[in-house]
């Protein structure tokens, strides 16, 4: 057989990957001596090595299987709470980011103009150099703050924050705004915490506001959900699409986009009219549970019936299930809550159920409140203070949206700034594993942003969207590759090391920022000497080496112990159904409707939503997950497509406000007849993408941007398109 | 060589081989491509139709239309009826070549054609296709060694022809036995597809029908051969010999009716003769043209003596049996149902063979009739030749 | 898990999210070329009309069937049948026939046809993963489902498991665990909700479709040995009359007949 699996070994792709080998080859002692002497891999360097997943933010335990100095496999590793030996598809196809052909393996350039991805080889030296000084030359003609830095949290986030606060700019673009402002803005308000964790032990009822958990995966939660759906678990679920999640569900209610909080609202009415709720054991906890009932009369049934096209008996059934179920049950608080304007509110709202029916509050609830801190409990290099920021921020943090957290920003207003110039002009732009050309909404405001800059450079692994448009590309090495910092989850701090050594030149995040930060004089907050010796520092805490933890994978970390008497970190110490916050800063204190636009007639809204083969923009150039996945289309309502003499597979164009796209057309009966729906990451601009490029079509280029004033969310659902006959 | 000098047919050779010799050359290259990059470089052959055009036309027909080499040869050698040993040896001939034609086609259509001698040394002895292949490998020996002495005479090895005509018997036995053989395993070929074969075609008797089809196809063949040849050659036509064989199809036809209808009914599938769409028009195509039209045809003695009438209503039933083998190993077998398969290229699931697998079998068809000529041409296959060569000219 | 002495899976399609994970795991654990694959999913996907919706796919791959119509087939023994289930395939012996492919009723052997004779073009299907199963893992896509809508044990076990799932949630289930008696009963153990050829499964008895075949085959050296026998006592008898006739008219014995021709 062995001729025949030779013959087979697709990883044999490219002259880049090829040279790979070639490098993984010849395990340099690093990587082999550690995990040799602990026994993990034999002489020859083969075995399982236990490292992290990075395919997307959940970061499931993996156990890389090495042969010649190559991963050949990844498996989910039981031990880690996040797998528990289970990977998601995406998660079994980390490999194929490590060895795409397209990887950026040496520091990139540009020669040509930007966006013409004409770039030179340069190495580390040159490109760091021309990096810090662009950066300093901006810093000292305009001010830090004309830097603006962005960056999809990872775990070497901290160290991104040090580059970017140390050199003095209060311009921090995450992708948070773009996915959970509303959800964690509602809670911090309404329980002081950012985002409860679900527990589904003996959960009986669930009921979820579009958190597609069965495409959106979270390997961990997804199977715990299917278990307790398994077990019997009711699962309401509601979404204008069939997605698998709604396959699975017990009821599937195709509500009208953007009236989720109608629909609760509603059901908090019926709980507390009808005193199904836990009043008296809640008085205690939850301020504004008395005049709750006043505040809720108006939403009636019959009156969400009218907004949300879900019949009042079917949302008063609803209420009496989930009260029925009460402290064995939940309304999922979701995750990409970036729907609408008034996503915020249908939080605030799932913020009250799960109040009111005591789901929060009793130990072992389906909601429990305590989430330990980032990094909690773990050892740090000393750091000096950051230099004070003076200037406003460009996204409108507190300035224009008091109640949004400074940490979580307003990404998507930050272009506008840049546009107009106000306050400031802003000149530069360091992104690091960020895609925001396709992950914000408006590509071609993005674009015009871009244009703005005299200086943009971008950390990646691959020339994605942004790293074409950039002026420097810094080739981090990929997440089997390098080391990150300790991620403590459950009580243990889990580890990311290099599972092979990194291909051509690239070199990990803690390595780059080190050397950025040096460069611009701000060696103070990167006070370690390499990788391991941060690690070292992290575990002093701890009783393990590193070593035992390269080993084992993980380190026990101490048990903080906990009280049982339940606080509330809110201004009044409770559950906060009434909000001062809200009141004081002009917003209705209570859980209220506010009616979203919705399309005019020949319109429909554009909805966007995760598949379960790819992370957001950056993994469809991933050959495995390619080959697994459903070619992009625009889902359209069968009838509706009839009616329009659209027949499955017709090239059409799709129209917003802010753009167009040509796509091909997928008729079907799992979406509303108002609604169509788009893949979001395809449609990519960098033809750097070999595998990606050309596929399908970007929703980015469509959505216009709508910014929630509360939570300072985007609402990506709110773009209302025409579709016609291309 | 006086015999073969005397013996002038002016069949159009230059003309007619130049376009044989084209085709073949164009079936070269194909299966040199094919040997290169792999037969789904020119082929629509696919995971859903793993068997397509050659199946069909070079396994399936090629096997039915050779079938009258070993009814002559038990005819002439084992009832010993002399009167037809004119018509042996042309029949042991494209016998021969259709054999050929068959294996040099199935070379093209096997992964691993270098391999086919594995058959020999590796036997699973549950694998119908087994059984065909060794049969049909054997036979090819047989009717080498049937035709031995032709060749000899031709070259005028007495002593060998004569050593060859000795010992033929046996071989003819063995022939005629392989024959009865893999021409009804062909249709145990599909019994392993219950589920895929349509219902009107499957049947646990398909080896029974397949033999029974297979004897009306070599005598159909007979009737063909001669008058073909007794065209391009410019000499007589057995019309006498060929009477009575064409006097023995309907007799054969009769039994394929009463076996295939009789199993329909038995098997409780009449049902389907009319309910089944397209399978039902084919059925009754394959049944019409091959089986009722030639028994009605040939039950006339004005068409039996009428050499076109003999073509004619031999020609009907090829066409109608010809049908029959397509219908059996492909329009009538049902592969994936056409479900929404990820990833995509699993779902392919039609197949339309291509202009090279057609041309490939035209090349080797060629190839066949080129040396049919020349044999014809050389060699003494048709005896009746001698007597007739003396009569005009002789010196 | 039990001890297994019949390896087998469990797929359950009312649980699977065909999350694709099983592929990728089984491309990775073996190898596969990115245009080829060893387990796909089929089904008619999304059924009924907005908003009354169910969806009907399964993830499949060879059933490692009892009575395996792959290895009745195979002229070469190609393929064979470990005594604890699982159905292997040896590239060594095969020579490309491919009806393997005609005659497994579930359309699992694939093809290399993008391969030439230098390449060699071979047969590919799921191996049951020897490699992980005989050192005690689970086969690599039952190991990463992360619904276990794949499960991996020993046969009766999982029988057991199955019918018990269909006997807690009878509204959930349709009360038939396909492959127990398909085709004489598979290793790959299949729950639905909804009929299982909407799953893209053929309809199957419960005997081998490779019965009757070999059946037919077992005939043949009988028929053969008796079949030439006959022909063999008809010859001689002919041959006997014809002697005796001989005297008759000597033209009609054929071997003398030429060389006489010959001489004139
Ligand atoms: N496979 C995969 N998994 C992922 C990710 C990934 O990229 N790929 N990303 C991870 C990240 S960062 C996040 S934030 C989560 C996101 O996971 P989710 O929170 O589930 O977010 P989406 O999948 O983007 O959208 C979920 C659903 O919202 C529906 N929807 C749109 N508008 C409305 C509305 O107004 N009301 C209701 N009720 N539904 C609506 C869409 O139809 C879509 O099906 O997934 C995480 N997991
Ligand atoms: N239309 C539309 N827009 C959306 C969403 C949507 O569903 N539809 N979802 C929103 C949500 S929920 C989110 S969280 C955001 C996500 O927005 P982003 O975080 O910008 O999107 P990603 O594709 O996750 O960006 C990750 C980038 O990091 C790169 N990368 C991958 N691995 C590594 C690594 O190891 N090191 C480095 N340096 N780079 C790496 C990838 O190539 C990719 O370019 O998008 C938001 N925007
Ligand atoms: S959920 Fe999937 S992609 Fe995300 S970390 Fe886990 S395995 Fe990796
Ligand atoms: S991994 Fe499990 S859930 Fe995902 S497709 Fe495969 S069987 Fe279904
Ligand atoms: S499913 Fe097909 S290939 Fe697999 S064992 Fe059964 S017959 Fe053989
Ligand atoms: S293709 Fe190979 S394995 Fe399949 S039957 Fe032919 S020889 Fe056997
Ligand atoms: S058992 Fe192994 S070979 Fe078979 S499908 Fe699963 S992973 Fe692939
Ligand atoms: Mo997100």
């Amino acid at each position: 057989m062995n001729d025949t699996l030779s013959r087979r070994d697709f990883l044999k792709l490219g002259a880049a990957t090829a040279a790979a080998a070639a490098v993984g080859a010849m395990l340099p002692p690093k990587v082999a001596q550690a995990a040799y002497t602990a026994g993990l891999v034999n002489a020859a360097g083969d075995g399982y090595i236990p490292s992290m997943c990075e395919m997307c933010v959940w970061r499931c335990g993996v156990l890389a299987k090495i042969k010649d100095g190559r991963v050949v496999k990844l498996d989910g590793n039981p031990e880690h709470p996040h797998s528990r030996g289970n990977l998601c598809p995406r998660g079994q196809s980390g490999l194929m980011n490590t060895y795409d052909p397209d990887r950026v393996l040496t520091p990139l350039i540009r020669v040509g103009q930007r966006g013409e991805g004409k770039f030179r080889k340069a190495s580390w030296e040159e490109a760091l150099d021309l990096t810090a000084s662009k950066m300093q030359a901006i810093k000292d003609t305009y001010g830090a703050e004309a830097m603006v830095f962005s960056s999809t949290h990872n775990l070497s986030q901290p160290q991104f924050e040090n580059l970017l606060y140390g050199f003095g700019s209060p311009n921090y673009g995450t992708q948070r705004s773009l996915c959970f402002n509303a959800m964690i803005t509602a809670f911090l308000l309404t329980y002081g915490i950012e985002e409860p964790s679900r527990n589904y032990k003996d959960v009986e009822f669930i009921l979820m506001v579009g958190r597609n958990m069965m495409e959106a995966i979270s390997t961990s939660e997804t199977s715990e959900l299917s278990h307790a759906i398994d077990r019997g678990a009711k699962l309401v679920y509601l979404d204008p699409r069939f997605t698998k999640t709604a396959a699975k569900a017990g009821e599937w209610i195709p509500i009208r986009p953007g009236t989720d909080s109608a629909f609760l609202l509603a059901m908090i009415n019926v709980i507390v009219t009808n005193e199904l709720g836990d009043c008296d054991f809640v008085k205690q906890y939850v301020v504004g549970c008395e005049s709750l009932p006043a505040a809720m009369r108006s939403y009636t049934p019959a009156w969400a019936e009218t907004i949300t096209g879900v019949p009042a008996a079917t949302i008063d059934r609803i209420a009496r299930e989930f009260a029925a179920a009460s402290h064995h049950a939940m309304v999922h608080p979701g995750w990409r809550t970036s729907n609408f304007v008034n996503s915020f509110q249908t939080e605030r709202a799932i913020a009250t159920l799960n109040a009111i029916s005591g789901n929060v509050l009793t130990p072992g609830g389906c909601l429990s409140a305590d989430v330990g801190a980032e990094g909690a409990g773990l050892g740090a290099p000393p750091q000096p203070p950051y230099p004070r920021l003076s200037a406003l921020r460009l996204d409108g943090t507190p300035w224009k949206y008091p109640l949004v957290p400074l940490k979580l920003g307003v990404f998507q207003e930050l272009r506008d700034a840049i546009l107009t110039g106000e306050p400031y002009q802003a000149h530069g732009w360091f992104i690091a594993r960020q895609n925001p050309i396709l992950a914000l909404p408006d590509r071609t405001k993005t674009l015009q942003a871009f244009e703005k800059m005299d200086f943009i450079a971008t950390v990646d692994i691959i020339l994605n969207d942004t790293a074409w448009f950039s002026d420097v590309v810094l080739p981090e090495a990929s997440y089997l590759e390098r080391f990150d910092p300790l991620l403590p989850v459950d009580g243990k701090a889990y580890i990311r090391q290099p599972v092979i050594e990194p291909q051509g030149e690239a070199k990990s995040a803690l390595w780059i920022y080190k050397q950025l930060g040096e460069r611009l004089g701000l060696g103070d907050y990167f006070q370690y000497e390499d990788e391991e010796d941060y690690l070292r520092q992290q575990l002093k805490p701890l009783s393990a080496s590193l070593e035992e933890v390269k080993a084992q994978g993980y380190a026990e970390m101490p048990e903080e112990e906990k009280s049982d008497e339940i606080t509330f970190n809110t201004p009044s110490g409770k559950i906060e159904i009434y909000s001062e916050t809200l009141k004081n800063a002009g917003f209705s204190p209570w859980p209220t409707w506010e009616e979203p636009p919705a399309p005019a007639e020949g319109e429909f809204y554009l909805l966007t939503g995760k598949v379960a083969q790819h992370t957001q923009f950056g993994t469809q150039n991933n050959q495995l997950l390619h080959k697994y996945s459903d070619e992009p289309r625009l889902w359209m309502n069968a009838r509706t497509a009839a009616g329009m003499g659209l027949a499955d597979g017709d090239w059409v164009e799709i129209t917003s406000p802010v753009g167009k796209a040509h796509t091909q057309l997928l008729a079907t009966e799992a979406i509303r007849p108002d609604c169509v729906y788009l893949t979001p990451g395809y449609g990519h601009l960098s033809k750097g993408l070999t595998t990606a490029f050309g596929i399908g079509a970007s929703d980015s280029a469509l959505h216009v941007t709508y910014t929630d004033p509360i939570s300072g969310g985007q609402a990506l659902s709110q773009t209302f398109v025409k579709v016609s006959k291309a | 060589m006086k015999m073969n000098l005397t013996f002038h047919p002016r069949f159009r050779l230059p003309l007619l081989a130049w376009i044989l010799l084209a085709l073949m050359g164009a079936a070269f290259v194909i299966a040199m491509v094919r040997y290169a990059v792999g037969i789904g470089a020119i082929s629509d052959l696919s995971n859903a139709y793993p068997w397509g055009w050659w199946i069909s036309f070079d396994l399936f027909t090629g096997v039915a239309i050779s079938s009258g080499g070993f009814l002559m040869a038990g005819l002439v050698y084992i009832l010993g009826v002399e009167k037809y040993r004119p018509l042996l040896r042309p029949s042991v001939l494209t016998a021969f070549l259709g054999y050929i034609m068959v294996a040099v086609a199935l070379l093209v259509d096997l992964g691993q054609p270098q391999r086919i001698w594995y058959m020999m040394i590796y036997w699973n002895h549950t694998s119908v296709l087994l059984e065909i292949g060794i049969c049909v490998m054997s036979y090819l020996l047989v009717l080498a060694i049937e035709f031995a002495p032709v060749v000899f005479e031709g070259l005028r090895w007495k002593k060998l022809a004569h050593f060859f005509h000795k010992f033929v018997m046996p071989f003819v036995i063995l022939g005629v036995v392989l024959s009865t053989l893999h021409q009804s395993s062909l249709g145990s070929l599909l019994l392993i597809q219950p589920t895929k074969l349509h219902p009107l075609w499957w049947t646990a008797i398909l080896p029974i029908i397949f033999f029974v089809s297979a004897v009306a196809i070599g005598l159909a063949m007979i009737l063909v051969e001669s008058s073909l040849s007794s065209r391009y050659f410019k000499r007589g036509l057995e019309i006498h010999l060929l009477e009575k064989v064409a006097k023995a199809i309907p007799i054969v036809l009769a039994t394929y009716l009463l076996l295939k209808f009789g199993e329909l009914a038995w098997a409780g599938d009449l049902g389907y003769l009319f309910t089944s769409g397209v399978m039902s028009v084919l059925f009754w195509a394959e049944i019409l043209l091959g089986v009722v039209l030639p028994l009605i045809w040939f039950s006339f003695k004005r068409m039996r003596q009428s050499p076109k009438a003999l073509l004619a209503g031999a020609i009907l039933l090829l066409l109608g049996m010809i049908l029959n083998r397509f219908n059996v190993s492909w329009f009538a077998v049902k592969h994936s149902d056409p479900l929404t398969y990820v990833p995509t290229f699993m779902s392919n699931v039609t197949y339309i063979p291509t202009l090279p697998e057609v041309f490939l079998s035209l090349g080797i068809f060629s190839a066949g009739i080129l040396a049919f000529g020349l044999a014809a041409k050389y060699l003494p296959v048709f005896e009746d030749e001698h007597s007739q060569a003396h009569a005009p000219g002789g010196d | 898990m039990t001890e297994i002495t019949h390896h087998a899976y469990l797929f359950d399609a009312v649980r699977c999210i065909a999350c694709r994970a099983c592929m990728v795991a089984c491309s990775t654990e073996n190898n596969i070329e990115m245009d080829k694959t060893r387990i796909w999913q089929s089904g008619v996907g999304v059924k009924g009309e907005f908003p009354i919706l169910q969806r009907a796919t399964m993830v499949y791959h060879c059933m490692h069937c009892n009575h395996p119509d792959c290895l009745s087939a195979c002229p070469v023994g190609a393929y064979s049948k470990r005594p604890d289930g699982p159905v292997e395939y040896d590239p060594k012996k095969c020579i490309g026939c491919r009806y393997c492919m005609n005659a497994c009723p579930f359309g699992v052997p694939h093809f290399d046809y993008d391969k030439g004779l230098i390449e060699g073009a071979f047969i590919d299907k799921c191996t049951f993963c020897p490699q992980r199963i005989d050192v005690g893992q689970e086969p690599a896509c039952v190991a990463t489902c992360p619904t276990d809508a794949l499960e991996y044990g020993d046969r009766d076990e999982l029988l057991k498991i199955a019918h018990a799932r269909i006997a807690a949630h009878p509204e959930r289930y349709l009360d038939h665990v396909y492959g127990e008696f398909e085709n004489g009963g598979t290793s790959y153990l299949i729950l639905s909700h909804v009929p299982f050829s909407e799953l893209g499964l053929p309809d199957l008895p419960e005997t081998p479709v490779n019965e009757v075949s070999e059946d037919v085959m077992a005939l043949t050296i009988p028929f053969a040995l008796s079949w030439g026998a006959v022909l063999s006592a008809v010859a001689a008898g002919v041959q006997i009359a014809n002697r005796r006739s001989a005297a008759k008219a000597k033209v009609t014995e054929p071997i003398e007949a030429k060389p006489e021709e010959q001489t004139k």
